[in-house]
């Protein structure tokens, strides 16, 4: 029961972490039928600068502050400067964000030099439980607890504000919505920004999560967020939370009883998705 | 000797390959056959990935996939069994095998659906070959990778330059001919426009596929080839660099040009020789993957077609010219 418990927790806070990645993925295709291949580098420049941050001022509140304000800001360059030339050319935009995204993971290892850096979890938030014998590590409930609000404001945002409506009539039908005066241009960015600004919120997360931070690690947790987007169909805000929970549950419960099979066994997952439901399951089209 | 006739450029790459195939005799210098196997060898796997990205329309991002199931099947057929001729067409029977089966199913996945979907789908799938041979230690020696002989026919440097350079030759005539052929042109309609080819009656779906096996296996035995120039074999032939180096050859050569994945694999190469030959004079040269990406980024917003599409670009609107002012002359007459 206690491993059980623990696992589950453990996968859940996976979870939230590719939760918070493959949203902004989601959103940014729904809206924009770009897929952000550079996801991955914007996360990982999260990670650094949140840490380096939290290590200079000592306050790890203030270091996801500036991560997410690093992700808003490389979101709106990347999207006015990389992805606005090559709008409505498939090949060019994979192409191109996945040059971004060499770029931006070489620049960490030019700025922060090419080794890992460490990270721990500031003291209030160190340690764990212990609730009838069961052992729960408090800085994993934060990352479900900090998951969750994300995916609430969110989704609040989507259905109850004006921009969210705009964003979901415009997943519908881009040339309608501009049609009836309103700058698409504008929501375009917006989205970017917001999808950037999860990804940077993740990684800053991880950081003290996982202990340390390194430059590849952008690229292994975007191999995770896209099989996070396939699972959960293209541009579903709701799917990629589904499926986030479940390739982390599925991810903990394999590292813990066959740990070589881990990556195989969300592979499979994808696998079996595309063959009877190539939409995702929340998807709407192909 | 029609084709040499009809196709000037034909009789120009042939006249190269001859001096390439002469230049051992008259000139011994090391380093600059190993720079050039290592050239034969990309442009290989820089073509077999044109097929894809230049001819079809289809991105792959895990074509390392591919040349690391070819370079780790000659290892462990050579470090397992005896170094005979026997076992080396086995290795190279297997990888043919192997790369099909895989490209086979990985199209059937994904090809129906976007573009993207590929892309993720190889994306994650080399990712976790990459795994796989990190983790199966008993197959892989892990990390470290392993060392293994070859059969004698290809100890000698230069015996196995001549057959690099042959492949290369091979593989080229072959894949011309290919993209040349109903075939291939019914796959260039299909990267210029899916729903009119599909309208006008093909089956879109299995010419994808098709060409994904092609080029998988085209790729395998670039990873055979590979591996033996090294007699090594270690995880890196599964990573992210190796599908980035087919990438920049390809886009930077020009797209859908065999030739110029040709050129851009020599490009690149020799970039590589000199830039790490450069990283002793400044550290920032240790980080030449980021003036790769950026001279990538630029390639692809600026230069999409490449240095031999532009190239043919710039003659064709030249010819379109003069043959313009020709008919106004005529006319004005």
């Amino acid at each position: 029961m206690d491993v059980l418990l623990n696992l589950s927790l453990n996968g859940l806070a996976t979870g939230m972490l590719i939760f918070l990645l493959a949203a902004g993925l989601t959103l940014i295709f729904g809206l924009m039928d770009v897929l952000n291949f550079a996801h991955g580098g914007l996360f990982a420049w999260g990670a650094y600068s949140g840490i380096w941050i939290y290590s200079q001022t000592g306050s790890f509140f203030i270091g996801i502050f500036g991560a997410v304000l690093v992700g808003f800001i490389l979101g709106i360059l990347t999207e006015k400067w990389i992805i606005k030339p090559v709008y409505g050319n498939h090949v060019q935009q994979i192409l191109i964000t996945l040059g971004l995204m060499l770029v931006l993971s070489e620049m960490l290892k030019v700025i922060w030099g090419p080794n890992q850096i460490s990270a721990t979890p500031p003291s209030y938030l160190a340690g764990s439980w212990e609730i009838g014998g069961v052992i729960i590590i408090k800085y994993r409930l934060f990352i479900i607890f900090v998951g969750l609000l994300v995916f609430a404001a969110v989704q609040y945002m989507l259905s109850k504000t004006k921009i969210g409506l705009v964003v979901r009539a415009g997943v519908m039908n881009k040339e309608m919505v501009q049609a009836l005066g309103i700058n698409i241009k504008r929501v375009f960015m917006f989205v970017f920004m917001i999808g950037a600004g999860m990804a940077a919120l993740s990684g800053v997360l991880l950081g003290p999560y996982s202990g340390v931070i390194h430059a590849e690690m952008g690229l292994e947790f975007a191999i995770l967020a896209f099989i996070v987007v396939v699972i959960g169909g293209m541009g579903s805000f709701k799917g990629s939370l589904l499926a986030a929970a479940l390739v982390g549950l599925s991810g903990s419960f394999m590292a813990y009883y066959v740990p070589d099979l881990a990556l195989a066994a969300n592979m499979l997952l994808m696998a079996i998705v595309l063959v009877f439901r190539p939409q995702g399951l929340f998807g709407m089209k192909g | 000797m029609n084709w040499i006739r009809n196709n000037r450029m034909n009789g120009i790459y042939l006249i190269i390959a001859a001096f390439l195939l002469l230049l051992p005799f008259v000139h011994d210098s090391r380093s600059l056959f190993i720079l050039l196997t290592q050239i034969f060898i990309f442009s290989i796997f820089a073509m077999s990935y044109d097929l894809l990205l230049g001819y079809t329309g289809i991105v792959s991002f895990g074509h390392a996939m591919y040349f690391g199931i070819g370079a780790y099947c000659i290892g462990i057929f050579m470090k397992r069994f005896e170094p005979t001729t026997p076992n080396f067409v086995l290795a190279i029977m297997t990888t043919i095998l192997l790369t099909a089966v895989i490209s086979f199913f990985v199209g059937l996945l994904t090809l129906r659906l976007k573009s993207h979907f590929y892309a993720m789908l190889t994306l994650s799938l080399s990712g976790l070959f990459l795994v796989l041979a990190e983790k199966w230690r008993t197959l892989t020696y892990g990390n470290d990778g392993f060392t293994f002989r070859v059969p004698d026919f290809l100890k000698d440097r230069t015996d196995f330059y001549l057959i690099c350079l042959i492949c290369m030759v091979l593989v080229f005539f072959i894949l011309k001919r290919f993209t040349n052929s109903p075939l291939g042109r019914v796959l260039q309609a299909i990267r210029e426009n899916e729903q009119r080819t599909e309208s006008l009656g093909y089956q879109v779906l299995h010419y994808k596929i098709i060409a994904s096996i092609f080029s998988g296996v085209i790729a395998g035995i670039a990873g055979i080839l590979y591996s033996i120039s090294l007699r090594f074999v270690n995880t890196s032939v599964f990573t992210m660099d190796i599908t980035l180096d087919a990438l920049l050859m390809t886009i930077i050569g020009g797209v859908g040009t065999l030739v110029g994945a040709i050129i851009g694999a020599g490009l690149i190469e020799f970039a590589h020789h000199w830039l790490t030959a450069l990283a002793k004079e400044h550290w920032i040269f240790e980080r030449w993957i980021i003036f790769f990406g950026i001279i990538y980024i630029l390639a692809v917003m600026f230069f999409p077609l490449g240095i031999v599409g532009s190239l043919k670009n710039f003659k064709w609107k030249r010819a379109k010219q003069t043959s313009v002012v020709k008919k106004e002359e005529e006319l004005a007459r």
